[in-house]
C-alpha cells in the first residue's frame, strides 16, 4: 500500500484504458503517455498495461507503507526520496516509511509512477483507468487527494535489479519538432491551402487543453465545412471545428463527434505531443498508414526489449 | 447490402472507418445498424470494438495483431456480405421506459410549439424511436424522430447540470441524459431507469438500433 501525504493538483490511477465500450459511448481513456506507462511497468517487472499514478501540475508526496519496487518517468521531475535524488526509468527500491517527494515538474506534463504489483483498485469495464468526467474507474472515480492510501497488487516473481535504467536510445523523443500524422477520414474534403497549413505551420499548444483535447493555436484551416453527421472518434484525431483551429483529441474525447478529422496523430508519437504543455510548439508530418503501423510495431519491440534487458538485470 | 458505396479509411493506427454513404438517412442508419452487428457475429480475433454512427461503422482493432492494409478488405468484404436490416431484425430489443412528464421546460415547450401541456406528452409518447447512435458522454443515446410540432433549437443558454434521467429534447430527436452534466437540450420529463452504469454489462440500457417508447406515468 502506498499513502499520498501530500497530492499534486491533480493525480489519477491510470492504465491502458478501456478497449471494448465504445459502443455504449465509454471513451478509451487511459494515460496521456502510454509509452511512458508501459515502459515503467517493464522496468518495475509488471504486466506493461499495469495500473499506475498519471501525476501533474505540481509536487507531491507519497509514503510507502511496505517495501516496493517503484519507478518514475513521463515528465521530467525534480524528484527525492531520503535526500537522494530519483533518477527517471529507473528500477527503485523503496522500504515501509520511505516517502518519495516530487518537487516540481521540470519539463513536460505527465509524470508517471509505477509500483512492482501495479496499483490494486476495482477494474470496471476492463480498466483500472479512472474517467473523472463519468466519475468511475481508478480510485472512486474521483482525483486522489490528501491522506488517500492506495492498495499495490502482488509483487511479480522477478524484477529488474535496482538501479536499471532503461537504455535512453529506447524512449520516445519527447523533444522531437514535429508529430507524425496520417490521412483522416475526411482528408479528402480539404484543400491544398489547408493541407498545407496543417503540415507547415508551427502551431502552439493552447492553455485550452486538457485530458479530452490539445487546442492548437498559430493558424486556422478552411472553415467551410462546418459541421458533419457524427462519426467515431480515436485518440489523436485532428478535428477541425468551424473556425479553422484544430483540436487534436486525446484520452478522455467522447467516442463520437461531428466535426471534421482531417488527419490522425500517429499512437507512436501521441505521448511526444501529451508531454507538450501550453505555450509549447508543435508541429506535423504527414506519413503513410504503413509508415505509421511500423511505427506503432516499433514502440512494441522497444518495450519488450525493455522488458528483456531489465529481466536480464535480475 | 447492394446499391452502397462502401469505402474503408483508416481512422489511426487503431481503426478503420467504413462508409456505407454519404447522406444520412433513415434507411442507411437500418444498413450501418446491420453492418454492425454483421461484422460483431464475425468473433474476428482483430477486433476489438465496434462503434456505428450516421454514415458508416468504425471498427478498432489490435494494430500489433494485424495492419490496415490487411483487415480492410476483410471487413468490407463482411459488409457486402450484409444483406440489409432483415437479416438482424428478430434481434432489434424494444424498450419501454417510464416517464414522469414535468421537467424544467414542460411549459416553454408547450409555449413554443403552440400545443398544451397534454399535447406535448401525448405526441412524445405517441411514438417509438429509434436509437441512433451512442455517444458524447457514456450512455448517452440520441433517438430518432421527434414529432416535427416539438422539434426545437437547443436552449440558448445550457444548463450548468441536468440530472441522470432527464429526459429532453432538442431539433428532431429526443434523449435521455445518462449522467449528471451540462446540457442544452429542452427538459420535459424524468425516469428512475439508469441509462448508464459502469458495473452493467453492456454498461449503457441502450444499443444503436433498438427500438424506444415512452410511456408518461401519474
Amino acid at each position: 500500500m502506498i499513502t499520498i501525504t501530500r497530492a499534486p493538483p491533480y493525480l489519477t490511477v491510470q492504465d491502458m484504458g478501456r478497449k471494448h465500450s465504445r459502443s455504449s459511448g465509454v471513451p478509451r481513456g487511459g494515460a496521456m503517455d502510454v509509452f511512458a506507462l508501459q515502459a515503467l511497468n517493464a522496468i518495475v517487472g509488471n504486466a506493461l498495461d499495469s495500473a499506475a499514478l498519471e501525476w501533474a501540475l505540481g509536487g507531491g508526496t507519497v509514503r510507502f507503507e511496505g517495501d516496493w519496487a517503484f519507478a518514475i518517468g513521463g515528465a521530467r521531475a525534480l524528484a527525492t526520496m531520503a535526500g537522494r535524488p530519483i533518477p527517471s526509468f529507473t528500477t527503485c527500491r523503496a522500504r515501509a516509511g520511505d516517502e518519495l517527494t516530487v518537487e516540481q515538474l521540470i519539463a513536460g506534463r505527465f509524470l508517471y509512477i509505477a509500483f512492482g504489483g501495479g496499483i490494486d483498485v476495482p477494474q470496471i469495464l476492463g480498466s483500472r483507468s479512472t474517467y473523472l468526467p463519468g466519475r468511475f474507474g481508478g480510485y472512486n472515480g474521483r482525483m486522489i487527494a490528501h491522506n488517500d492510501s492506495l492498495p499495490l497488487g502482488a509483487r511479480p516473481h522477478s524484477a529488474p535489479a535496482e538501479g536499471f535504467t532503461c537504455p535512453p536510445e529506447l524512449l520516445p523523443r519527447y523533444d522531437l519538432a514535429a508529430v507524425r500524422i496520417t490521412r483522416g477520414p475526411h482528408a479528402d474534403l480539404f484543400d491544398e491551402v489547408s493541407w498545407h497549413t496543417l503540415t507547415e505551420t508551427e502551431f502552439t499548444v493552447s492553455t485550452a487543453s486538457d485530458r479530452t483535447g490539445y487546442r492548437l493555436k498559430g493558424g486556422a484551416l478552411s472553415d467551410s465545412l462546418g459541421n458533419l453527421p457524427s462519426d467515431a472518434s480515436c485518440q489523436g484525431a485532428i478535428q477541425i471545428p468551424v473556425d479553422g483551429t484544430p483540436i487534436v483529441l486525446m484520452a478522455d474525447a467522447p467516442t463520437v463527434g461531428g466535426y471534421p478529422k482531417i488527419a490522425v496523430v500517429t499512437e507512436a508519437d501521441l505521448p511526444i505531443l501529451a508531454q507538450r504543455s501550453p505555450g509549447e510548439i508543435v508541429r506535423f508530418q504527414l506519413v503513410t498508414i504503413e509508415q505509421s503501423q511500423r511505427g506503432l510495431k516499433r514502440c512494441a519491440s522497444d518495450l519488450h526489449t525493455i522488458r528483456a534487458s531489465g529481466a536480464a538485470s535480475a | 447490402m447492394r446499391g452502397t458505396q462502401l469505402r474503408a479509411q483508416p481512422l489511426g493506427d487503431s481503426a478503420i472507418a467504413i462508409a456505407l454513404g454519404t447522406q444520412p438517412s433513415a434507411e442507411l442508419l437500418n444498413q450501418v445498424h446491420a453492418a454492425a452487428a454483421t461484422l460483431a457475429a464475425e468473433r474476428l480475433a482483430e477486433v476489438q470494438d465496434i462503434v456505428p454512427a450516421y454514415l458508416g461503422v468504425a471498427v478498432f482493432y489490435d494494430a500489433l495483431r494485424t495492419s490496415y492494409n490487411e483487415l480492410a478488405p476483410r471487413l468490407l468484404a463482411v459488409c457486402e456480405r450484409a444483406t440489409g436490416s432483415t437479416a438482424v431484425s428478430d434481434k432489434i430489443r424494444e424498450h419501454e421506459i417510464r416517464v414522469t412528464y414535468d421537467g424544467a421546460d414542460l411549459a416553454q415547450v408547450s409555449v413554443s410549439s403552440g400545443l398544451t401541456v397534454d399535447q406535448v406528452i401525448a405526441r412524445h409518447s405517441g411514438r417509438s424511436y429509434t436509437v441512433d447512435l451512442l455517444g458524447f458522454v457514456p450512455g448517452f443515446a440520441y433517438l430518432s424522430e421527434l414529432d416535427s410540432a416539438l422539434q426545437l433549437p437547443r436552449r440558448p443558454q445550457p444548463r450548468p447540470r441536468v440530472p441522470a434521467g432527464s429526459v429532453a429534447i432538442a431539433g428532431a430527436q429526443t434523449a435521455v441524459y445518462s449522467l449528471d452534466m451540462p446540457g442544452g437540450w429542452h427538459i420535459i420529463g424524468r425516469t428512475d431507469r439508469v441509462m448508464f452504469d459502469p458495473l452493467r454489462e453492456p454498461p449503457a440500457l441502450f444499443r444503436a438500433g433498438d427500438i424506444v417508447r415512452f410511456v408518461p406515468t401519474p
